[in-house]
């Protein structure tokens, strides 16, 4: 039997099975028609003799005959004709109609209709078939508005249901996009289109090239081939080479392996699929504007790029070339706008010239990168020209590339296209600015917070490209990504950045994934990856998500999203208290400068370390001179309308009770308080407070003072001042009880607990809350008030005597108890 | 036959799994999943950028095993996906009223 015979492919095999088959029908049609007025014709794949192991045959009985003497005929032929075959095991499409009906049904149905125009008579009167064949492809021509916008758009669903061949794992050799259907649909566009039909329709209105039509053919011919053997592998009618039967298929086609397979369908199907794609959308514009030739508008882009009718065209120079930086415009100008190319300025673009790489070239092809989706398509129709690889000769080693395994949904040349993508989207979010108070993405503060944005997009471009070289591709691809930035002349920051993200684009889906997150090491393995370089981790960070967006739906789910989120912020932190400790440097190194080596060591060494975090270096002077003749107050305006105060005082337990209450006297509202103890009994408490009723610019601050002082020598009596300021103030009517939240965290700091007081603005809040620590014996060392509209956070940065965090649960249980009674009390 | 059902930190699924292929246990189905415990879920910032982590990433394990085996293996994967801190997960069985290899056709314990 023909299906044993493995020397038989593609479309040797549909002749032979054609041919098999048209011996029976002849042989059962036998003598039924003495008339001339009945014929046996095949159609669509039959009549094409394309015909697959498990194919349909369809087949028509059409006649000339009427009245009653019709359907004795027709049963009669239906016995002789359609038994045979159905027991043979064919599945026959069948019917019997005569010319008028068969129209009248194509009339309304597509389907019917693009069957009517392959007609090949197998057996009978001649005459009826050619007439039958001659009329369908006369309605299709007076159909045609209806008919060609049918196909296009059939052609179009077909790219996302079932989706391109060419990127598909286990791809439809029919129904995808770049598939049989699509070939087919060339030629009845051809005839819908009018004389003389089929393709040669298209060929003679230009929307097809004699070298589309031959690689549509080349393409047309693998695709037979491997639906026949994979058909033969199956033993069934399915078109989906699933990944289990890749191997057999690839085996009776002599194809080293599977992969190779793929990698020869999927360039042909993408061929097939971009002329396509290119075919059904000049169909569509020719259906928009019948006839049109006059330009609508045309609009300048650049020098030679300009658009009309919706195209980009392009101009050569007076010697037929094209400059790299015109293709460059062109292709900007295609994504940007989102419009194809026009076709002739297409074919010209194969005459760029070798690129230069200048300033101009680099900042156009990272323009071409930024302009996100509507890339893909133009990176696509260069590739098509063969013009990408002139800008990238690595790309010829990854073009229709299969992976093959359960998370890549895309061929690696279209997964590197979407990577970029989904990056230059990531860059969109980062320059959207959210209205302030608003749920802010973690991802767009880090996207805005980008540097060196075109970065991500060469990593992005460039990440893969390694795939299926020997050696592992994040090595052998850092190696490919140096020389591809060397060559485009890329800064000394991108030639360092760029091959460092491609070798390490994994790092932190990997990390994430199989790391235990809360152990601080981890996060700081990867900081020191990224060179304690917070800008490294930004574009690997962002990497990661557009790698892993542009691989699959299954390889970015928001468990892995959240894991990856956890271990940038965790890096970036730790990246920051090593930039602190950087900064600390500076500071020591300035101070010393202006002090001298001397005074500045021994001023330092009386304060804590954390300490010349906190202020700078003028400040810095100013309390080095304090402290030398302390004790002392001093208030003074500083920016923002806000007020400091200075104080250095005999260091005590209540210290901070007495200088809040004090402030609160003065009506003050703390907004900061920092507090540091002198290792020779002295403390330094700097606050930054509000001033809403200006009493500072009053008097230039001496009443401040002045109280301070007064409050130090234990002369007021705080606890009566401050009650009764907030009963002037917030009236004596009935309170509703406060709602207070806490939160005790000895994890955050890894010197202090941290103390988080939420609760409603209260006039001497802070001096209530301070006297709660005070009376615990806990060392309040740094105090922040931070106010949104009536709710205070109130942060306090404690020790215990000594000076160890409180992380025993009784002493925590304590504290809450403490500080709750302080504030409904 | 028993299902036993494991929620585990992402990052033990490999040490988990190495566990119960010592153990014997044939194939087991692994999902992502996310969810909250009693540590509940919590408020992350990032340079003034507000996330709420409502559900916490964890790996679901399901493995189908005989009776006998079924406590055994739930021990095997609290050894290996304990870190004695929050958020370790938890491991439960449930019965199994019957089962099918599709490809075979063999039930029950044959199944397995």
């Amino acid at each position: 039997m023909l299906l044993a015979d493995l020397d038989l492919r593609g479309r040797a095999f549909g002749a032979a099975l054609a041919d098999a088959v048209d011996a029976a029908l002849i042989e059962a049609f036998g003598d039924l028609d003495g008339s001339g007025e009945v014929a046996l014709v095949g159609l669509g794949s039959y009549a094409r003799r394309e015909l697959c192991p498990g194919s349909d045959i369809d087949v028509l009985l059409v006649h000339n005959l009427r009245g009653r003497h019709t359907a004795d005929t027709v049963r009669s032929a239906t016995e002789q004709l359609w038994y045979p075959l159905w027991d043979a095991g064919f599945v026959t499409g069948h019917g019997a109609r005569t010319v008028k009906e068969s129209i009248a049904l194509a009339a309304d149905d597509l389907d019917a209709l693009t069957a009517l125009l392959d007609v090949r008579v197998i057996a009978g009167a001649r005459d009826l078939a050619t007439e039958l064949e001659r009329k369908a492809r006369e309605l299709a021509a007076r159909r045609r508005a209806r008919v060609l916008p049918v196909l296009a758009d059939t052609a179009e669903l077909r790219r996302q249901r079932p989706g391109a061949i060419a990127e598909m794992l286990e791809p439809d050799l029919k129904e995808g996009a770049g598939g049989l259907r699509d070939v087919q649909a060339f030629e009845w566009g051809g005839w819908a289109l009018g004389a003389p039909g089929g393709c040669s329709t298209l060929l003679d209105l230009d929307f097809l090239t004699a070298d589309d039509l031959a690689r549509v053919e080349t393409g047309r011919e693998l695709l037979l081939d491997i639906r026949v053997a994979l058909q033969r592998v199956t033993n069934s009618r399915s078109d989906r080479v699933a990944l289990q039967e890749q191997d057999a298929v690839a085996a009776q086609l002599d194809f080293e392996s599977a992969d190779s397979l793929v990698h020869d369908l999927a360039r042909a199907a993408r061929e097939i699929a971009w002329i396509a794609g290119d075919v059904w959308s000049r169909v569509r514009d020719l259906l928009d504007r019948p006839g049109a030739k006059g330009a609508r508008f045309d609009e300048a882009f650049a020098e030679g790029v300009w658009l009309g009718k919706g195209r980009v065209h392009v101009d050569t120079d007076p010697d037929g070339s094209v400059p790299p930086l015109r293709m460059l415009d062109a292709a900007c100008a295609a994504a940007e706008h989102a419009v194809p190319f026009d076709r002739t300025s297409l074919t010209r673009l194969r005459a760029t010239g070798e690129p230069t790489w200048d300033v101009w070239q680099r900042a156009g092809f990272v323009r071409l990168l930024r302009s996100g989706e509507h890339a893909v398509p133009v990176f696509e129709a260069l590739d098509h020209e063969g013009v990408l690889v002139r800008l990238l000769p690595e790309w010829e080693h990854v073009r229709s590339r299969p992976q093959r395994n359960a998370y890549h949904r895309y061929t690696v040349d279209r997964h590197l296209l979407e990577a970029v993508a989904q990056c230059a989207r990531l860059l969109d979010a980062g320059e959207v600015r959210q209205p302030s108070g608003h749920e802010v993405d973690v991802d767009a503060v880090v996207a805005r917070a980008c540097r060196r944005p075109e970065l991500l997009l060469l990593g992005a471009l460039l990440h893969d490209l390694a795939k299926g070289m020997p050696g592992n591709h994040s090595e052998v691809g850092e190696a490919t990504a140096d020389r591809i930035v060397r060559r485009m002349g890329f800064d000394s920051e991108a030639r360092e950045i760029v091959p460092w993200l491609v070798r390490n684009h994994l790092l932190m889906a990997e990390v994430a994934t199989r790391r235990d997150l809360s152990d601080a090491s981890v996060a700081d393995n990867v900081a020191a990856a990224c060179a304690a370089d917070a800008e490294r981790l930004r574009l690997l960070y962002l990497l990661t998500i557009g790698d892993s967006r542009a691989t699959g739906p299954a390889a970015w789910s928001p468990s892995k999203a959240a894991l990856v989120r956890d271990l940038f912020v965790k890096a970036a932190t730790a990246i920051e208290r090593g930039e602190t400790k950087a900064v600390a440097a500076d500071r020591r190194d300035a101070l010393r400068q202006r002090l001298g080596e001397e005074r500045a060591g021994v001023f330092l060494a009386r304060l804590p370390e954390q300490y010349v975090l906190a202020f700078d270096v003028d400040t810095m002077c100013v309390h080095e001179s304090l402290l030398s003749d302390s004790p002392t107050v001093r208030c003074e305006r500083v920016d923002g309308g806000h007020v400091a105060i200075t104080v250095v005082a005999d260091d005590r337990p209540g210290l901070l009770v007495t200088l809040a209450g004090a402030l609160t006297v003065c009506g003050l509202d703390v907004l900061e308080a920092s507090l540091f103890g002198t290792t020779d009994g002295y403390a330094l408490d700097v606050f930054r407070g509000a001033d809403p009723f200006g009493r500072v610019d009053d008097d230039d601050g001496a009443r401040v003072t002045q109280t301070i002082a007064q409050a130090l020598a234990g002369e007021i009596d705080l606890a009566v001042r401050v009650d009764e300021r907030r009963r002037a103030y917030a009236g004596l009517g009935e309170r509703a009880a406060p709602e207070v939240r806490i939160d005790v965290n000895s994890e955050e700091s890894e010197t202090d607990t941290v103390v988080e007081v939420h609760a409603d603005d209260d006039i001497g809040l802070l001096y209530r809350l301070a006297s709660a620590f005070t009376e615990l014996a806990l060392d309040v060392r740094i105090a922040k008030v931070a106010t949104f509209g009536k709710r205070v956070v109130d942060v306090f940065y404690v020790r215990d005597s000594n000076a160890c965090k409180i992380e025993d649960a009784d002493a925590v249980a304590q504290l809450r108890a403490a500080l709750v009674d302080r504030m409904t009390g | 036959m028993k299902l036993v059902v494991a929620i585990v930190k992402p990052f033990k699924l490999d040490d988990v799994k190495t566990a119960v292929q010592d153990f014997g246990v044939q194939g087991l189905t692994m999902t992502e999943v996310q969810g909250f415990g009693r540590q509940r879920g919590h408020t992350e910032v990032y340079r003034g950028a507000e996330y709420t982590v409502d559900f916490v990433p964890k790996v679901k394990l399901e493995i189908l095993v005989d009776d006998d085996d079924a406590p055994r293996v739930a021990e095997k994967i609290v050894e290996a996906a304990r870190t004695g801190k929050i958020g370790d997960g938890k491991v439960w069985i449930v019965p199994v009223e019957g089962l099918i290899r599709i490809r075979t056709g063999e039930a029950g314990s044959d199944a397995l």
